[in-house]
């Protein structure tokens, strides 16, 4: 229970997870990023009680999505919505808390909290071949989180069209790379034999962007206040 | 389901693996997979497939074994075959062998330590990154909120695809989403505002 001596910490000795919501006390001085993957780009701005719920919620609904049976599709092949999920979370939360919210799952995964999929749990997925995969998705929550904020900040009338683009986008420009990466690594497959395995998610990919692009329409319209929001100068940014 | 997953995999003994301590196991599991895939060479897989079949001995949970074995052999198979073909036997065996025995001794770990322990673990691994601006008791404080929401997701999601069955929307992705995700960030603001009105999770603000 030891706090290190940091002068604007008041020693307080960490909670258990299971105790903490009752016994928590309210004020913490924070630098910003609370996971260990949470990224540079949040520093700037604390965040909140709203913010910390959002990354829960959202790290809860990628494991939620992860452990339902997947869809059966027409071949026979079920898809599981776990990178939907993942994608959702960049574009609804943004690049910053969709990242934390993805690095917060990953890390409870890997302490044994059985969430990824079949209810495994622990550092050994990261021995399985499709560890890239899995390692890729907090990149990719910040990138497809940073390319619709970038991209519907200018452009209003096709969200769906932007949507999809930037989700498909950052399918093959991370998660695919690095999943590809991963099998070469753990499943020691040579270049063309992981791009071969991995052109068997193309496919669902493409239905899951899809899908992804849709429900992040009806999520920016059922709250508007998610929705990223036109700039209309540069110069408005609440910087301190 | 959600039994499951609040115990986790946990298998309540007291066997001297059960007692050890959790930053020993953690560490002997850790550096001796990685050891072993450094290795590369079959002899090191053999070396930790022993002690790994020891440790699960030690525990009383030889039975344990299986349950990864039973979901992961048609990966395995495929990509035995595959090495089997392209590159020999001992890499077939170097390759498939590694995977399986970290995995296995990974989940000894879930195993001889209860959830709430290992959760604790991870919140006094973030501690020392409190230079870089982490803070481990909002983290445990998200943890705490993520565990207490997949129940809830779980449940949301069932009842959208029972519906979703009902009306023969059971294999589109969007009609099984859409609902899940809506009550999920309603869900989210309601614990946000939960959360600030009794002060819990704000930063300072000075």
């Amino acid at each position: 229970m030891s706090t290190a001596p940091e002068p604007a910490a008041t020693s307080l000795p960490v909670p258990s997870p299971e105790t903490s919501a009752s016994s928590l006390p309210s004020s913490r001085e924070t630098g910003g990023g609370s996971s260990g993957a949470a990224p540079r780009a949040a520093s700037r701005r604390r965040w909140g009680a709203a913010d910390l719920s959002y990354i829960a919620v959202f790290a809860a609904l990628i494991a939620a999505f992860s452990l339902v049976p997947g869809i059966p599709l027409a071949a026979g092949v079920p898809i599981t919505l776990q990178t939907l999920a993942v994608t959702l979370a960049g574009m609804v939360l943004g690049p910053a808390r969709g990242a934390a919210a993805v690095g917060l799952y990953l890390a409870a995964g890997l302490a044994g909290l059985p969430v990824f999929s079949g209810f495994t749990s622990g550092v050994g997925v990261l021995a399985r071949p499709s560890a890239g995969y899995l390692l890729s998705f907090p990149l990719a929550a910040l990138v497809v989180g940073l390319l619709v904020r970038v991209l519907l900040g200018r452009i209003r009338r096709v969200r769906f069209a932007v949507l999809f683009a930037a989700g498909l986008g950052t399918s093959f420009l991370v998660v695919h790379p690095l999943g590809i990466a991963g099998l070469m690594l753990n499943a020691k497959l040579s270049f063309p034999a992981a791009l071969t395995a991995d052109m068997a998610f193309w496919p669902g990919d493409v239905l899951k962007n899809l899908a992804a692009a849709a429900v992040a329409v009806s999520v920016f319209a059922a709250f508007p206040r998610l929705a990223p929001r036109m700039k209309p100068r540069r110069t408005r940014a609440h910087r301190s | 389901m959600r039994r499951s997953l609040e115990l986790g995999a946990y298998r309540p003994g007291n066997s001297p693996v059960h007692r050890a301590p959790l930053g020993l196991k953690a560490a002997g599991v850790v550096l001796g997979s990685l050891a072993m895939l450094a290795a590369a060479h079959p002899s090191a897989t053999g070396a930790g497939a022993l002690l790994t079949v020891l440790a699960y001995a030690g525990a009383g949970l030889l039975r344990e074994l299986l349950l990864p074995l039973r979901l992961m052999w048609p990966v395995l198979l495929i990509l035995g075959g595959f090495q089997l073909w392209q590159a020999g036997v001992w890499t077939a065996v170097a390759v498939t062998g590694n995977i399986l025995v970290s995995v296995l001794a990974a989940r000894l770990l879930v195993l001889t330590v209860p959830v709430p322990r290992l959760l604790d673990g991870v919140v006094g691994l973030v501690r020392p990154l409190r230079i870089f601006g982490a803070d481990p008791e909002r983290f445990g404080l998200a943890l705490a909120v993520m565990l207490r929401s997949v129940p809830y997701l779980l449940g949301s999601a069932a009842d959208v695809r029972n519906s979703a069955k009902a009306r023969g929307l059971e294999r589109s992705p969007r009609a099984l989403a859409v609902p899940v995700v809506i009550r999920a960030v309603a869900y989210a603001q309601q614990t946000g505002e939960a959360l600030a009105a009794r002060g819990i999770g704000e930063p300072d603000r000075d």
